[in-house]
């Protein structure tokens, strides 16, 4: 893993040093040198990830696939989002800003006297525990995720969002990115809160959080796979298809968990039944499901604002007198 | 016997950087900037000893008598500085954007801190904890060392060195290293200048007279040299940032040799340090 770690590291260099450093030098931005080579490492794991995924689940869905696509032009859009999201601008940009906010809070509190803990700092224990640190930080974060998650099921206005993550019928492991923008937005500022409060470190377990990232493109490939026994343990293509189904689209769903089941167990909205469904959502415009990237995004946006008004008519904001 | 190898590894929370060594000689203090943590190591050992939370150390040195402790706080803009004895706050500046590294007087009066992204080299009294000038060092100032009554500051924007009067602030000497010239350090018997240049592109470690600022020679090392130390046997330990690796060159025939460390080593600190006499410190390499 070190090796690996190491090899990432020196793509990542040589793309900083003869990529991205001569740009910021050129506009005088060079006060970033540092930070640019993070940003390159975050470029170099995203595509790493990336082609893993590919190669494991590729084989995968053509081995055992649950549905067989006449074509697959639905899924191309989806290949967009996952680069978008995984290798191109967005972690770059959540990155920047979650190191721009975290240093204004935390210069904010110290400057009141107060030294914002780290995980290890109010668990001492876990110095020089990385694997365990990293278990906790994904078990808080997924148990974020969950409730999270759970809640866009919940609100009309941001189930209209989150409708384009579901609208998708032919699901493979590329649909795991497939989000509205206002959508990420939300998710980005849940987890800045959260990441905020715990102090997670954005790039000290880069490999580990490209696992998770795996098991979550995994749990989206069109492949008839359960983990069987272990089921409950991590979320497997089947358990993850089951939310995805026809018949658990919309406000009342299951198996919200992205990576841990546990959390659907434990406030009972798992189901362990073993069936491959169709996805989708029956009653999502069906720009959503097949259009472009830019006829997802707008499509979803107008629901989202139609679904706002709903819900202010039906609180009674912006009624006359 | 040296192998080369790592031999152990201890904890900290997220990204070490700098180093102290403590006026005792019994710890070797390590900031953590991101960790908000100060943590002291057995210099000998390696062994971690205790930590300390302060707020993002990132450059920190004591001062030649001892008496204060400086902290550069990169990411929060702050000088602080505590008493070296208790390691408790005594004073805070915020002097400009991103304090990068820091020196000071011999006579430990003046403190000298570069501001990496306001462009300035500022010096502090540290006996009335005043701010004594402001100047205009340059773009995107890092390294600075007291060296002949003068202060050396590496310009990262601008591939140069550039020598600052003490007294009144101004630019006295201007010297082309390399591109993103970084840190500084200045060898054991006072000879030899080394720049630290971490590119864009080609980087390199640069030799310098220490009189006359003229480029001896240079090595070109990738994966952004910045810190370095020097073994009694004459080779240069060179903290490779982005390579994950430390560089061991020969300064003689200019070969070196890597060994893999783990994410982003930044200062060095050699246990045969300890035997020198004076004040040890990252920069002076005495």
């Amino acid at each position: 893993m070190q090796s690996l770690d190491r090899l990432f590291s020196i793509i990542a260099g040589y793309m900083d040093q003869w990529a991205v450093l001569p740009v910021l030098y050129y506009f005088h931005w060079m006060a970033w040198d540092d930070l640019a080579f993070d940003w390159c490492l975050i470029c170099v794991y995203g595509l790493f990830a990336v082609l893993v995924t590919y190669a494991i689940c590729v084989p995968l869905e053509l081995w055992r696939p649950v549905e067989r696509w006449p074509d697959k032009k639905a899924v191309a859009v989806d290949v967009l989002y996952t680069l978008l999201n995984r290798v191109g601008v967005v972690p770059i940009v959540t990155f920047v800003l979650f190191y721009q906010v975290q240093t204004w809070a935390t210069g904010f509190l110290v400057e009141r006297g107060f030294i914002p803990p780290t995980l290890e700092s109010l668990v001492p224990f876990l110095l020089g525990r990385p694997m365990l640190t990293f278990l906790i930080y994904a078990l808080i974060l997924d148990f974020a995720d969950y409730w999270r998650h759970r809640l866009s099921h919940s609100f009309r206005w941001w189930y209209a969002l989150h409708a384009l993550h579901h609208a998708q019928r032919q699901m493979s492991f590329w649909s795991d990115d497939r989000n509205h923008l206002i959508d990420d937005t939300i998710s980005f500022l849940w987890f800045f809160v959260i990441g905020l409060i715990i102090g997670i470190p954005p790039l000290q377990f880069p490999l580990l959080v490209l696992a998770l990232k795996f098991v979550e493109s995994l749990s989206h490939a069109n492949i008839r796979l359960s983990f069987g026994p272990l089921e409950w343990l991590l979320v497997s293509p089947r358990f993850h298809r089951f939310h995805h189904g026809l018949r658990a689209a919309g406000r009342n769903s299951c198996n919200y968990a992205s990576v841990f089941p546990v959390w659907d167990i434990m406030f009972r909205t798992a189901d362990f039944r073993d069936e491959y469904l169709p996805t989708g959502d029956a009653r999502a415009p069906e720009a959503l499901a097949t259009g472009s990237y830019v006829a997802q995004q707008a499509t979803g946006l107008k629901l989202f604002w139609q679904a706002l008004g709903k819900s202010w008519a039906s609180l009674g904001i912006g009624r006359a007198a | 016997m040296t192998t080369h190898q790592v031999v152990s590894t201890a904890p900290a929370y997220r990204e070490p950087s700098h180093w102290a060594l403590t006026p005792d000689r019994s710890q070797l203090l390590v900031a953590d900037a991101s960790g908000n943590a100060l943590f002291m190591y057995d210099p000998r050992t390696g062994a971690l000893l205790g930590h300390k939370r302060i707020a993002d150390p990132y450059q920190i040195g004591y001062t030649p008598d001892n008496r204060y402790f400086v902290v550069n706080a990169l990411r929060l803009d702050f000088v602080d500085v505590y008493d070296g004895a208790t390691l408790e706050l005594v004073k805070r500046f915020k002097p400009g954007r991103w304090p990068s590294h820091l020196d000071f007087s011999p006579d430990s009066r003046w403190s000298f801190n570069s501001m990496q992204n306001s462009d300035t080299l500022v010096s502090l009294d540290l006996t009335t904890m005043t701010e004594r000038w402001c100047v205009k060092a340059g773009t995107t100032p890092a390294g600075v060392l007291w060296l002949n009554g003068r202060v050396l500051v590496c310009l990262m924007g601008e591939g140069g060195i550039v020598e600052v009067d003490p007294i009144k602030g101004g630019i006295t000497r201007w010297q082309k290293t390399g591109d993103g010239a970084h840190n500084i350090f200045l060898d054991e018997q006072r000879h030899i200048l080394y720049v630290s240049n971490r590119g864009p592109g080609q980087t390199s470690l640069t030799a310098l007279d220490p009189i006359t600022l003229k480029p001896i020679r240079a090595y070109p090392i990738p994966g952004g040299p910045d810190d370095i130390a020097i073994a009694p046997d004459g080779k240069i330990w060179i903290a490779q940032r982005f390579a994950e690796s430390v560089a061991v060159l020969d300064p003689e025939t200019g070969d070196y040799t890597t060994i893999p460390v783990g994410r982003s080593p930044h200062g060095i600190f050699l246990s045969t340090m300890l035997k020198q006499k004076g004040q040890v410190t990252a920069e002076r390499l005495r």
